[in-house]
């Protein structure tokens, strides 16, 4: 170390020792406008948690709850690019070893600190290694990490601060299937059980959990300890109120602070009162009709292939469906129409060529394929309804009516989300069958989006073709980020043209709050932020 | 009467048993919850590992043979989604919730329907019985959600938050729900009431007593209205049926913390352990109710005697 660079490093060890400081008193006043920063804010969800452990899973109900409490090694800012949460850096540091360096200074909500055994703890729980050393029960998981990705091999400390992880084969999105997964602690886990994690946990978050009335409320206490930036005010309650129009009338009447899911005919409506304001966010829920395509050795077929094989049949589905009419009359702007495979807000995405609207192309592909007016392609499509909303429901009302105006015969058969999945897993999918459904992301990176076609799961019904399934795996292994997102690119524009579902529309989640709320700021992740939200005194 | 005690707890007994291996059988025919809490994305081995961690691979009469020695015990299991006993989870979110909010509703479509419909019948044809046959007619074709949410919006917004929107805990959050859940068996109580009360007081005995020199508020709650409420208590009872499953909307529309609550979350979520705790609960509050309302019965009425004298 030269005596010119110290300087530099020690500056560099004061913003890192800075932020782990915590504990600084939150202000009286953001942007010039007095706030109250002993109040407690009201936000009304649509529904409670049904857990909190993260293993659990971390669907977009959970989410909202889990990463109050806990958080992850990498955080997402207001734009939704990955910023450093409890690690300050992660790079690889070669084609086969990741390494994370960790945040120092940080604790649990209890005191426990967080540090590389925190991670190896949770590395072994996400893995299912060494849960009979550390006295823990299995749990049914959301991802099985040790299904999902086999070829992360290991993971060792390095020093207390550096962990790293090692894989069998290159892995570019592994800071973000990793990074994302929220880290609970390990002495008290132990100490109290897996079962505990479900009641009453300690995180690291900003955000300690008080009290949890199941199906009414979860009250949380501002973590005055907490490293970054913390709430503004004292109390956080999530409130569950799961009629939307019951959610209005309680914002309306000022009993609540800020309400989600806001339905998009009521944002006109609520954007127009001056005590409230409407804000929305771009979601990665993505809602789709997926078509069988499989093979006739891939599902219980009774010996037929998928009817939806044909890319072209899959594409002429894809131009029979009027988008723009959906988002503009269903939603009221509410949504996006995307042709890329990869949520907008996802890192990787690529913005592909929308699909026409072109239901003359529509039908002559339809021909080209061998299906005519005597012999029409028929679709037996499955809707669970009332699972996804009401938007959902209308819409997949008016694609089939736009299908059968290219002369499909769609049938639908309505039924519960439960029994849709059970068809799936039972893989008694219909030759000429289908299943209308939306599917999001918890990680920030493409990957979980790209690669729904490369094995069979519940949801992949059109699998890679071998020269589709080498360029998606070339793009999990190219671990330099360049080269990574032009192959990501071109996958994304092969993906688009090869059509394997019929792409709806892109959600867009719309929150109104009371003017009472300061620098809300709505995330495109599955869970709301409330660091640095504040109420006007 | 012991002996029909005795008779009526046996058989009590069996319909519960019937009821609950019903629902063991018929929720497993539904759909697999190991698939529901797994992600889209996954495999069929992942799918199958989570049905070995819950032990839904293990064969049904295991399964069932295993269900069949804890149930009675109160041991339901841990239901799959909250990682809780099942049976904890229910009687939680019974008592006090839905259990105040029955009660509260129970009490509003038992006593408003007596002077109601008595009021009623005694008026005919009056001012009085056609705004309660009016009114009755309204509250009965409304449906409950609907309902509820003109109350919430009439109270909690128009009216400046005279009421809350949501939530439970005080005597404040319990009006609008019970009154919603009331309504529909309040309607149809004051109807049983009116029709009874126009029946009886049309019979031989009504007129002696009047004849008798008796005062008429006598006449109508000692001896007419003894004789009408026979069917009102009876569906009374079954009412409580009704409340139970009505507050499976109720308590969505008010964000009422209940049992409604919970099931609406477990059906779709195929929660084996918390349906079949509820449906035993369920169950149990139904033949109770049911005995209690045979033997109030024969008490009012002896003609309706099932017990003593060996009847």
């Amino acid at each position: 170390m030269t005596p010119s660079h110290r300087p530099i490093l020690w500056l560099a060890l004061l913003v890192l020792l800075l932020p782990a400081s915590g504990g600084a008193a939150p202000p009286t006043s953001v942007d010039g406008v007095p706030i109250d920063p002993d109040a407690e804010l009201v936000v009304a969800l649509t529904a409670d948690t049904t857990n909190l452990d993260p293993r659990l899973g971390m669907g977009s109900i959970r989410s909202n709850y889990i990463r109050q409490v806990f958080e992850s090694l990498v955080d997402v800012d207001r734009q939704g690019r990955p910023v450093p949460g409890l690690a300050l850096s992660w790079k690889p540091v070669n084609d086969l070893t990741w390494e994370f360096a960790l945040r120092r200074g940080v604790t649990f909500h209890d005191g426990e600190p967080f540090n590389a055994d925190t991670v190896l703890f949770n590395l072994d729980r996400m893995f299912r290694k060494n849960l009979d050393r550390w006295g823990i029960k299995d749990v049914p998981a959301g991802t099985a990490f040790d299904k999902v990705y086999p070829f992360v091999t290991r993971w060792e400390k390095v020093d207390d601060f550096t962990v790293r992880v090692h894989t069998s084969e290159p892995s570019s999105s592994l800071w973000d299937f990793l990074g994302r997964e929220p880290l609970v602690p390990r002495a008290w886990t132990i100490k109290h059980g897996v079962e505990a994690l479900n009641d009453k946990p300690v995180g690291t978050g900003p955000w300690k959990l008080l009290a949890w009335k199941r199906k009414d409320h979860m009250l949380f206490e501002r973590h005055d300890g907490y490293w970054g930036t913390p709430g503004f005010t004292k109390r956080l309650r999530l409130q569950v109120i799961p009629e939307a129009a019951a959610r209005i009338a309680a914002l309306r009447a000022g009993q609540v602070h800020l309400v989600e899911a806001v339905p998009p005919l009521d944002t006109e409506v609520l954007g127009k009162q001056p005590a409230l304001r409407v804000v929305s966010s771009v979601q990665k829920l993505a809602c789709r009709v997926y078509v069988n395509g499989r093979a006739k050795e891939a599902y219980e077929s009774g010996g037929q292939d998928g009817l939806f094989a044909d890319p072209r049949v899959r594409m002429a589905l894809n131009l029979a469906v009027n988008r723009e009419a959906i988002i503009a009359k269903i939603f009221h702007g509410l949504a996006l129409a995307n042709a890329s495979p990869v949520a907008t807000v996802a890192y990787g995405h690529a913005p592909q060529p929308p699909y026409p609207y072109d239901p003359g192309r529509a039908r002559a592909l339809l021909a080209e394929a061998g299906f005519s007016r005597e012999r029409p392609l028929t679709l037996q499509l499955l809707l669970p309804a009332k699972h996804y909303g009401q938007a959902f429901d209308e819409s997949v009302a008016a694609v089939v009516e736009m299908l059968k105006a290219v002369g499909v015969q769609v049938m639908v058969q309505t039924l519960d989300f439960g029994t849709l999945l059970q068809t799936l897993t039972k893989g008694t999918l219909p030759p000429n069958g289908g299943f209308a459904a939306c599917r999001t992301s918890n990680n920030l990176d493409a990957d979980d989006f790209v690669r729904d076609w490369a094995s069979t799961t519940l949801v992949n019904w059109t699998p890679y073709p071998p020269d589709l399934l080498a360029l998606y795996q070339s793009t999990r292994r190219q671990v330099d980020a360049g080269k990574r997102l032009a192959l990501l690119a071109e996958l994304q524009q092969r993906v688009r043209d090869w059509a394997p579902v019929v792409s709806l529309y892109q959600e867009k989640k719309a929150y109104a709050h009371t003017a009472r709320v300061l620098r809300f700021v709505p995330t495109q992740e599955l869970n709301m932020d409330f660091r640095g939200v504040a109420l006007r005194r | 009467m012991r002996a029909f005690l005795l008779r009526r707890l046996v058989h009590a007994v069996f319909v519960v048993w019937g009821v609950v291996t019903v629902v063991f059988f018929l929720v497993r025919l539904t759909g697999d919850p190991a698939a529901l809490l797994v992600d889209a994305s996954a495999t069929r081995e992942e799918v199958a590992h989570a049905r070995q961690v819950l032990g839904l691979d293990r064969p049904l009469y295991v399964q069932y043979a295993e269900f069949l020695t804890s149930a009675p015990l109160g041991d339901f299991g841990l239901s799959i989604r909250e990682r809780r006993p099942a049976m904890r989870m229910v009687l939680e979110h019974f008592w006090p919730a839905t259990a105040q909010l029955a009660f509260a509703a129970l009490v509003l479509a038992v006593v408003l329907p007596i002077p109601l419909g008595v009021i009623a019948a005694t008026h005919r044809n009056g001012v009085l019985d056609h705004a309660s046959r009016l009114g009755s007619l309204f509250l009965q074709s409304m449906p409950s959600f609907w309902l509820g949410l003109m109350l919430i919006l009439l109270f909690a917004v128009a009216l400046g938050g005279l009421l809350p929107a949501y939530g439970w805990g005080t005597l404040s959050h319990l009006i609008l729900p019970a009154l919603t859940l009331a309504a529909a068996p309040l309607a149809q109580n004051v109807r049983l009431i009116r029709s009874g009360m126009l029946e009886v007081l049309q019979q031989d005995y009504v007129r002696t007593a009047r004849a008798k020199g008796l005062a008429e508020r006598g006449v109508i709650y000692r001896h007419a209205l003894r004789n009408a409420a026979g069917p009102f208590l009876t569906v009374s009872g079954l009412s409580l049926g009704f409340m139970l499953s009505g507050t499976i909307v109720i308590e969505t529309v008010f964000s009422w913390p209940g049992m409604g609550r919970l099931i609406v979350q477990a059906v779709p979520g195929r929660d084996f352990p918390v349906i079949q705790a509820a449906v035993f609960l369920f169950a149990i509050l139904f033949v109770a109710v049911n005995l209690v309302v045979d033997v109030l019965q024969g008490l009012l009425d002896p003609r309706a005697r099932v017990f003593g004298d060996g009847g």
